[in-house]
């Protein structure tokens, strides 16, 4: 497989970021455990980005571990409690966007519900993320 | 895919080298489906050594395949777990997968009638 990551370093740092805190986040979320070391980490990024990451997984951890989102002991590393906190709340607000209700599941007190004008205006309302159905626009 | 030649040691020879694939897209054709029931199932399903890596990679490769969608589901006794569903190119993948285990269940069913055959006359040969 061709790596999916990008060519310059400074968004190369911010994908493999997000693949490391991924691998962490599913490990933790499936109950696998929370400590890895960097042969766990490669084992889940896959063989075919050695190549790539291989020289640069430590320092990508390093940064984790700088910016708080990782502990690191030794050669083990876990999620901090920030990254814990920011991840269920980054997946909790994912979750919200999915089970947010659709233009036809608005209540019957929306604004959008008393004409086709107004369901048009909700609607391109709601796709610029300024309207909560059931709510009125100030 | 060229992500997952197989899981070492899961297959003993006996299983196709992708049988993952049908196996997981089989499992999420039957619902969605979080990362380590996958793994129990197709531990049961006879890939034994499957392993929680291969199966993330496998996982991920199939998502950028668009052979699967995920999310995080948010859950109020635990941590998030990732929910996967499968696709409609998934399941074109899966209808795929399943007709070239047809074809391969007929070159070793033919296979096996001429071994039984060939068995059947030895043994009506022998005094």
């Amino acid at each position: 497989m061709t790596s999916s990551a990008p060519k310059s370093e400074q968004l190369r740092v911010l994908y493999w970021r997000s693949e490391i805190l991924q691998v962490l986040y599913w490990l933790h979320g499936e109950g696998l455990g929370d400590l890895v070391d960097i042969g766990l980490i490669r084992t889940y990024l896959g063989v075919e980005v050695l190549g790539e990451v291989q020289e640069n997984l430590s320092t990508y951890l390093d940064l984790l571990v700088a910016d708080g989102s990782l502990v690191g002991d030794g050669d083990w590393y876990a999620l901090s409690e920030r990254a814990l906190a920011d991840g269920e709340a980054q997946m909790a607000t994912a979750f919200t966007d999915l089970v947010r209700p659709v233009l036809s599941e608005c209540n019957d007190e929306c604004w959008c519900q008393t004409s086709a004008a107004e369901a048009e205006a909700c609607a391109r309302a709601r796709h610029a993320s300024d309207h909560e159905p059931g709510k009125a626009i100030t | 895919m060229s992500t997952m030649s197989g899981l070492p040691g899961d297959t003993n020879g006996t299983l196709p080298r992708h049988y993952l694939k049908p196996c997981l897209l089989l499992l999420l054709a039957e619902g969605p489906s979080h990362g380590y029931e996958l793994l129990e199932h197709v531990r049961r399903m006879g890939i034994k050594g499957a392993e929680p890596g291969g199966l993330y990679r496998y996982l991920r490769a199939m998502e950028k395949e668009e052979m699967v969608s995920s999310w995080w589901e948010p859950s109020q006794a635990g941590p998030a777990r990732r929910t996967y569903v499968l696709t409609e190119h998934g399941r074109k993948g899966l209808n795929e997968s399943v007709q070239s285990l047809r074809d391969v269940r007929e070159i070793l069913v033919t296979l096996l009638d001429r071994y039984d055959t060939l068995s059947t006359r030895a043994g009506a040969s022998r005094p």
